[in-house]
């Protein structure tokens, strides 16, 4: 029997992309070999730290990133995963913390999450919750686990972020972090900060997006006064930690960003 | 019907020493006696083909057996056998009676109190056959010793204690210069000092005075249940969790339900409903309960009384326990940023009591300290002198190689442990025991472990935890009161994110907890007491997962790390001890006070000033000045009398130089007539030994009537050596008798007569 070569040219993309979602969802081991370094990692090796990226599910229409839906692509994925690796080693270089080279994506769709008591999460304004996926983090922040978040920028981001937020923690006040506060101080004194910009900035020299041209350092703390959800609203550390490597990023950016990082981690594995 | 057969007393020949009076050589008497029996051997045997077959060699035997008694008797009888024993001479000596006249003497048995018997018993005729040949005096034996003119003046048996051995040493005391040929005790035994000291029996042979002891009372009393003994810790935290063993034993309810009850005044601490053991057989059984806010506590331990139970009053004791609230430090030292340290710190958030002071190596350059009293604290990192290490109570190593700690902390460590009496917790990582090379150093002796002699003992693999019987029957592992539960708890919390192979447990250590990992098992927490503090070794760095992994509300995470914790610290004393021998004073006020005095670096200190500020009930206060104890540098005593019934407080306090060192308090209690509500049934065993240890016997009150005949046969007061023959003893006829119609009608049934 012959095979029209329409058919046949449908058959070999449909394997050639499923092919490649699964290796790039299962450690992007495709981009190893002679890719850049921070591609290359072990996802066995087993470590007290895990980064652990929260996947989500956007809402209808708000990808955002450059893909929509629940898989790579999606807004959860934005800088994915560049920024985690080049994060990672910064932390490996800089801290006593045993982490693994690679990032952990996570997700509330199961118990998994407790195992990995500090997580990040991105685009967060486009983020929605399942009532169980919501009771989900809500508790796992109550048991101890750390939320950070980045990457929004603007009222309207901040009013849909607010949507997700108010299912998980709703009656939970957010406030604005003070210089002093224990988490700007931890690893690093960062009692001064700057806007974080993403990388627009090489391109426009515009520090902000959108109508966010503050930076705001916002948390959400425990009964105890811990900070268990830190906020990083009109900034983009993720950016940063993405294109430190490039030429034409300020470093003064990158380096804020990773300090802001480690701080948070650090916080997150003592608070 | 012995005395008829034997002519003289059982006691005559217990006691006296048997000679042969005869004037020849004895061994003219073993040569006779051995010719005899080869002599009758022969001609039995010579004879014996001539009456064959009627007889045959077993028949032989027997009739030369018979033949050789009969003629060996006879020689012995003419050798003059004889007991020499010494025997009081008549009314020259005085035989002292002490009747017990406690309150357990007042107990109702087969229709009369104990003591009516025993006054009956002296009454029918013991009395009056003692006073033929000796004085007799008449003493009343309670707390101390009272002599009476008779019988009449034998009043109500009220008295709140017995103490037999002071009783006794009196008597010796007092009597010192008179003839005392014996004492008659009669009392059940139910003596409240705890026994009968050393002294007083060496005081008793000294005099060879036997103490003939009539013991009154059942042996074993029908329905009762009583607590034998509760152990509880005399100190504790406030609000930790404590475990108090209670001991009892019961007759008449085996099998039946009970309820044990801990109360702290009118509230109710803990119930447990138990299952009643065999009739007197000993039960043990554990009660768990919070010790609540600070503050000097007498707790009260009981058994609810069951039906027809009369005695109830010895189903509830009552123990001090001095609940502190004193901030006691631990110092956490973590080699990396790790979920255990930040899980075990949340743990302690709501202690009120136990602060966790930490130094996390964030970075190789950076020390990140929490819960520290001020900004100098741990600046330069791990303590390097005694006096700034030893403020903390309890040391937590989490994951550090040894190789951080210099050979001088190393010692140090040693030291907090051995001299200062802290706690020393060792946790799993992957810097941590074998892989922190912690088996090389110095500390090693510490560890209740002998760590494996390799690399590479952390794993990050699950881990399963499982409670040994050791850590069901500890605080640490209760999660549940009920411990069968608690055991079950343990077996379905979440695995542990990694675990670590810790090697052998020493001889004295505890393994409390293990864990299942890879097909295998092994020790996960381990406990050891060393010097004056204690180790032990958590060999894990994943419990936080079961504060991740389980319900939210779910305490057992925050549960155990603060029973673990409050283990470590509990016992840590500071520079001041104080102690009593006894928290509770039984009808005597008499206290010894003792203190162990250190000085920052927790060496005695020799040179203190010490005295004791004791407070009491009905506005006692007294200032008792501690003296040194000689050769034993850092101790210091004080005799105290607590003269009234209730608590006293003593804080003893140390200066030096009139500069404070510190202080410490001691509670202890005087409680009078409760002790006579205890062991009411008749102590024979005490009764039976004070007898033979001093050459006397003893006596069943229906055995009384005895007494007069043998209580003759003593070697105190006024003797005379009596020689009695035994010759004439009616039974040594009877037995020759017997041999020969014995062997007579032997002979006329084998027919050989």
């Amino acid at each position: 029997m012959r095979i029209p070569p329409r058919v046949s040219v449908v058959f070999f993309l449909v394997c050639l992309t499923s092919v490649l979602i699964v290796l790039r969802v299962n450690g992007a081991q495709w981009f190893g070999g002679g890719g850049p370094e921070y591609y290359s990692g072990n996802n066995s090796e087993k470590a007290e730290f895990y980064w652990s990226r929260l996947r989500y599910t956007p809402r209808v229409g708000q990808g955002g990133g450059y893909g929509y839906g629940y898989g790579y692509g999606a807004s959860w994925s934005r800088d994915y995963p560049k920024a985690d690796r080049q994060f990672l080693m910064a932390l490996r270089r800089l801290t006593r913390i045993q982490a693994r080279s690679t990032e952990q994506v996570v997700d509330l769709d199961s118990d998994e999450i407790y195992d990995y008591p500090w997580v990040y999460a991105v685009q967060v304004e486009s983020w929605s919750f399942t009532d169980a996926e919501a009771k989900r983090l809500r508790d796992y922040l109550l048991k101890g686990g750390f939320l950070m978040v980045d990457d929004f920028h603007g009222t309207a981001d901040w009013q849909n972020f607010m949507e997700g937020m108010r299912m998980v923690l709703p009656n939970r006040p957010i406030e604005d972090l003070n210089d002093n506060d224990e988490i700007f101080h931890v690893l690093y004194d960062l009692g001064e900060r700057f806007q974080v910009p993403g990388e627009q900035y090489v391109a426009t020299g515009r520090t902000y997006e959108k109508d966010g041209y503050v930076p705001k350092w916002r948390a959400i703390r425990d009964d105890k006064g811990r900070v268990m959800v830190a906020i990083c609203h009109n900034m983009h550390l993720g950016d940063a930690w993405e294109w430190a490597d490039t030429a034409e990023y300020p470093e003064k950016f990158a380096s804020l960003a990773f300090r802001v990082g480690l701080n948070y981690i650090m916080y997150g594995m003592t608070h | 019907m012995f005395q008829f057969l034997f002519k003289y007393p059982i006691a005559m020949f217990s006691r006296g020493e048997f000679v042969l009076l005869g004037s020849w050589p004895k061994w003219i008497l073993l040569c006779l006696v051995a010719a005899c029996a080869a002599g009758l051997a022969f001609l039995i045997h010579s004879r014996l083909k001539q009456a064959a077959p009627r007889v045959n060699i077993w028949r032989a035997g027997v009739i030369w057996l018979l033949q050789f008694a009969m003629a060996g008797l006879l020689l012995v009888l003419l050798w003059r056998p004889a007991i020499v024993i010494a025997e009081l001479k008549p009314q020259q000596n005085i035989i002292a009676i002490l009747l017990d006249d406690s309150r357990s003497m007042g107990i109702t048995e087969n229709g009369a109190t104990r003591e009516a018997q025993a006054v009956k018993a002296l009454q029918n005729g013991v009395l009056a056959a003692l006073n033929k040949n000796f004085q007799t005096r008449l003493y009343r034996l309670d707390s101390h010793l009272t002599q009476i003119p008779d019988l009449q003046e034998v009043r109500e048996a009220s008295a709140p204690a017995t103490r037999i051995g002071d009783g006794l040493k009196q008597l010796a005391t007092e009597t010192s210069g008179l003839p005392i040929g014996a004492i008659v005790l009669l009392s059940d035994g139910a003596d409240n000092s705890g026994g009968i000291d050393l002294d007083t029996i060496s005081a008793l042979r000294s005099r060879r005075i036997p103490v003939h002891a009539v013991g009154l009372g059942l042996e074993r009393i029908p329905n009762d249940t009583e607590i034998n003994d509760v152990v509880v810790a005399p100190r504790a935290l406030a609000d930790s969790r404590l475990s108090a063993t209670i001991t009892f034993h019961q007759a008449g309810y085996a099998g039946r339900k009970a309820t044990l009850t801990a109360r702290d005044g009118e509230k109710t601490l803990a119930t447990r409903e138990i299952t009643l053991a065999g009739d007197g057989s000993i039960q043990t059984e554990g009660l768990l309960f919070n010790a609540g806010e600070a503050g000097a506590k007498a707790l009260q331990f009981s058994i609810d009384p069951l039906p027809g139970e009369d005695n109830r009053a010895n189903n509830s004791v009552t123990r001090l326990v001095n609940v502190e609230s004193d901030k006691r430090r631990i110092l956490y030292v973590e080699g990396e940023p790790r979920w255990e340290y930040k899980f075990i710190r949340r743990a302690e958030d709501d202690d009120r009591i136990v602060q966790v002071v930490s130094m996390l190596r964030t970075t190789e350059n950076k020390i990140y300290r929490q819960g520290i009293s001020d900004p100098k604290e741990l600046a330069d990192g791990f303590p390097t002198r005694a006096e700034d290490l030893f403020g903390y109570q309890a040391i937590i190593i989490g994951s550090v190689e040894a190789g951080y700690f210099t050979p001088a902390q190393q010692d140090l460590l040693r030291d907090f442990v051995d001299r200062r009496g802290g706690g020393l917790l060792f946790l799993g990582g992957r810097s941590a025991l074998g892989d922190g090379v912690w088996g090389g150093s110095s500390v090693s002796d510490l560890l209740p472990v002998a760590l494996p002699n390799k690399k590479d003992t952390f794993h990050r693999a699950p881990a399963t935890a499982e409670l040994t019987p050791a850590g069901a029957d500890s605080t640490i592992c209760r999660l549940v009161d009920d411990p069968d539960r608690n055991v079950e708890r343990w077996k379905k919390l979440p695995y542990l994110m990694d675990y670590q192979e810790t090697g052998t447990p020493k001889p004295g250590a505890a393994v409390l907890a293990e864990m299942k990992a890879g097909g295998h098992t092994m020790p996960l927490l381990i406990t050891e007491n060393y010097g004056r503090g204690r180790t032990a070794v958590l060999a894990t760095g994943g419990t936080w997962r079961w504060q991740m992994s389980q319900p939210l509300g779910d305490t057992t995470h925050d549960m155990f790390w603060r029973q673990l914790l409050r283990w470590l610290v509990a016992d840590t004393r500071g520079e001041i001890v104080a102690s009593v021998p006894s928290q509770t004073l039984f009808d005597d006020g008499h206290v010894q006070l003792s203190a162990e005095v250190r000085d920052r670096g927790y060496q005695p200190a020799a040179d203190a000033q010490v005295e004791a500020h004791v407070v009491g009930p009905s506005g006692i206060s007294a200032m008792v000045e501690m003296s040194p104890v000689p050769e034993t540098p850092g101790s210091y005593q004080a005799e105290w009398t607590a003269e009234k019934p209730g608590s006293y407080v003593a804080e003893v306090t140390a200066a030096q130089g009139g500069q404070e060192m510190g202080r410490d308090v001691v509670t202890f209690q005087r409680m009078d007539g409760v002790a006579e509500n205890f062991h009411a049934e008749q102590n024979r065993e005490l009764l039976e030994r004070l007898a033979s240890q001093t050459g006397g016997r003893y006596y069943r009150p229906e055995e009384l009537s005895k007494l007069s005949e043998e209580i003759p046969f003593s070697e105190a007061g006024i003797t005379v050596r009596e020689t009695k023959e035994l010759w004439n003893m009616p039974a040594v006829f009877i037995l020759i008798l017997l041999l020969r119609m014995s062997e007579w009608l032997l002979r006329r049934k084998w027919g050989i007569v």
